[in-house]
């Protein structure tokens, strides 16, 4: 029993992580079709700008220079977000293949550019010195690490999904990602939920770069490829546009992952692929998606 | 779209030239290492060439166009090295194999579309890449890839001195995809894939099956991508992961946007600059000539991705059709000019 608690709970951490990376690309794709590849470079900016506020701004490692680290690797991961949706998505108004291959190039870029800096060595995030403890759970010892993940993941779906449902520009991106036509037609201006919709995404990225950079104990600007794929797995498993239904798809990858990792070692990512295309051959439009084109 | 059809003698002419020049004994094709860079350079054209048969031609942006390269390496690899089976054997048994994976990925990947689909073949396509890097069944050796082994090759293919026919190889095979896709496009099923990549409704309305000839092109690229694979094998000396990863589609997708999609030789094209400037940049980088640059442009520029993936977003964002139609505009206005 001790074992499947372990289990599960580094599953459902892992599923949170996945979840920080999925969330804006659900997002991003349900209001505005874009495929974003270069989200992996709002993570690797968040998680440089974390490390830079913890080792350059503040030299420490308690609880609260993390906290730091998180608010300015997301902040930091948001604004880049809504630089890239400033200067190069916009101009590419409708042209869904085009904005996809050109986020292609800002990814290659950035990351060229960050490892031409800093090179491509893995930085290790500072963490405070709790990071390492364990916690005992019916007999179970679970890294207390993991908790921090789910509980930010947590708050920023709760945060997410009230600022969906209970403000006005949330209420614009819904009704946007519902029909974007006759919110347009309605007058409504949409061009403000785009820039929302990448800032929240970004700032997702930005905190999980930053998590995810202490979670792998190291992270380069090469380092978010992998991240950003499962990203896309959660995404389309989970449906496009949905913030539940990439949730529970990231949970249920994380935990499925962690399980097959434990029976075979590397058989993880091979079961995704397998639960990937299970999904599509049964559901193409993912688990909450809506049926469409 | 405009249609450009001619018969290309220059083509030919230019062919057998590049076909001859290794024998000669001035012209920078005599040395090896150029022989080496071009027979590489080569196999990227035809590879960007099928890649640009599915995106370009079709119209179906897929992201694991590199595992079905990959897999032509790696199959025909295994059954030469673990099982001893004669090469010519072992490319054909890897081709149909990889025809047979398309066919499998392709019908579970294909219920999807566009940006969709995208993102699932590149979950397949890292799938892939994963299970090679992982040395799944002890078959692939891991990371370190895995070289062929040089007593089971034709050797006329081994050695320095016999760079020249590795060169051939290259040629020949780019020629062959070349014609391949050449026929296929200009076939009534290539009209289709135009057809589907323009307005799938309107094929669906003509009683044609959009699901069944999108399949037949995922097939018929993967096949030419796992062949030009095979080549790669003798011109690299084996397989590697690299060349399962999802940079790999994504530099497929830089040649082909570089070199123009829909007009076959700018792929081509796209895909012997991208292959020649990266090795370049690459050397350009190790020089001292950039040592008087600051460092904060020394560091991009030392990274031949920077270089390159900065020129894809500026022809993506400003030059829509790369090459290719940067050339055909120009060559309307002028033909608009003549006659007036």
């Amino acid at each position: 029993m001790a074992t499947f608690w372990l289990i599960t709970i580094t599953g459902i951490g892992l599923g949170a992580l996945y979840f920080l990376v999925a969330s804006g690309l659900s997002l991003i794709y349900g209001l505005m079709g874009v495929l974003n590849f270069a989200h992996g470079t709002f993570m690797t900016i968040g998680a440089y700008m974390g490390y830079w506020f913890s080792t350059q701004i503040v030299d420490s490692r308690n609880t609260w220079t993390f906290i730091g680290a998180m608010l300015v690797g997301g902040l930091s991961g948001g604004l880049f977000a809504l630089l890239v949706e400033q200067l190069v998505i916009t101009r590419l108004y409708d042209r869904h293949i085009d904005q996809a291959l050109v986020t292609v190039g800002v990814a290659l870029v950035v990351a060229a550019m960050l490892g031409g800096w800093f090179t491509n060595d893995l930085r290790i995030m500072p963490t405070p010195d709790w990071f390492v403890n364990v916690v005992t759970l019916s007999s179970a010892r679970i890294p207390v690490d993991r908790f921090l993940y789910i509980g930010v993941a947590t708050l920023l779906l709760v945060t997410m999904i009230g600022i969906l449902k209970f403000t006005r520009i949330g209420l614009i991106i819904r009704a946007g990602v519902e029909n974007r036509q006759m919110v347009t037609a309605l007058g409504i201006n949409v061009r403000l939920a785009f820039s929302a919709v990448f800032f929240l995404g970004g700032v997702a990225a930005g905190v999980g770069g930053v998590l995810i950079g202490a979670y792998q104990n190291g992270f380069s600007p090469l380092t978010s490829g992998t991240w950003l794929i499962y990203g896309f797995i959660v995404v389309v498993i989970g449906g496009m546009g949905s913030i539940g239904g990439s949730a529970l798809a990231a949970l249920l990858i994380g935990i499925t992952k962690q399980f097959a990792n434990y029976y075979v070692s590397g058989l993880g990512d091979f079961v995704v692929v397998l639960l990937l295309a299970i999904v599509l051959l049964t559901r193409p439009q993912g688990i909450l998606g809506k049926v469409s084109a | 779209m405009l249609r450009w059809k001619y018969s290309r003698p220059l083509l030919n002419i230019f062919v057998a030239i590049l076909a001859i020049a290794p024998l000669l004994s001035f012209g920078p094709l005599r040395f090896p290492g150029i022989q080496q860079t071009l027979a590489v350079a080569f196999l990227y054209g035809a590879l960007a060439l099928t890649y640009d048969l599915l995106f370009g031609f079709t119209g179906l942006l897929s992201f694991g166009h590199a595992l079905f390269f990959a897999s032509g390496m790696y199959l025909t690899t295994i059954f030469v090295n673990h099982y001893n089976v004669n090469i010519y054997l072992a490319s054909f048994l890897a081709i149909a194999i990889s025809g047979i994976l398309a066919v499998l990925i392709g019908s579970a990947s294909l219920r999807t579309k566009g940006i969709t689909f995208a993102m699932v073949t590149l979950a397949f396509g890292e799938a892939g890449h994963v299970i090679i890097s992982r040395n799944f069944g002890n078959l692939t050796n891991g990371e370190n890839g895995l070289p062929i082994n040089a007593d089971r090759v034709p050797q006329i293919f081994i050695g320095v001195i016999n760079t020249k026919y590795l060169f051939w190889l290259a040629l020949l095979t780019l020629v062959v995809v070349y014609l391949a896709v050449w026929w296929v496009t200009e076939s009534s099923a290539g009209r289709v894939f135009s057809a589907l990549r323009d307005n799938e409704v309107r094929v669906s309305v003509l009683g044609l099956n959009p699901q069944r000839f999108k399949l037949v092109a995922f097939v018929i690229s993967a096949l030419l991508a796992s062949g030009v694979g095979v080549s790669m094998i003798l011109v690299s000396g084996g397989a590697a992961p690299r060349f399962a990863s999802a940079e790999t589609t994504i530099a497929l997708l830089l040649m082909v946007i570089l070199g123009g999609a829909v007009t076959r030789w700018g792929a081509v094209l796209g895909g012997i600059i991208y292959s020649v400037a990266s090795t370049r940049l690459q050397d350009l980088s190790q020089s001292t000539a950039l040592d008087s640059i600051p460092k904060i442009i020394k560091g991009p520029l030392s990274e031949p991705t920077f270089t390159l993936g900065l020129i894809f977003v500026l022809i993506v964002m400003f030059a829509p059709g790369g090459l290719s139609g940067a050339y055909y505009r120009g060559r309307f206005k002028y033909l608009n000019r003549a006659k007036k």
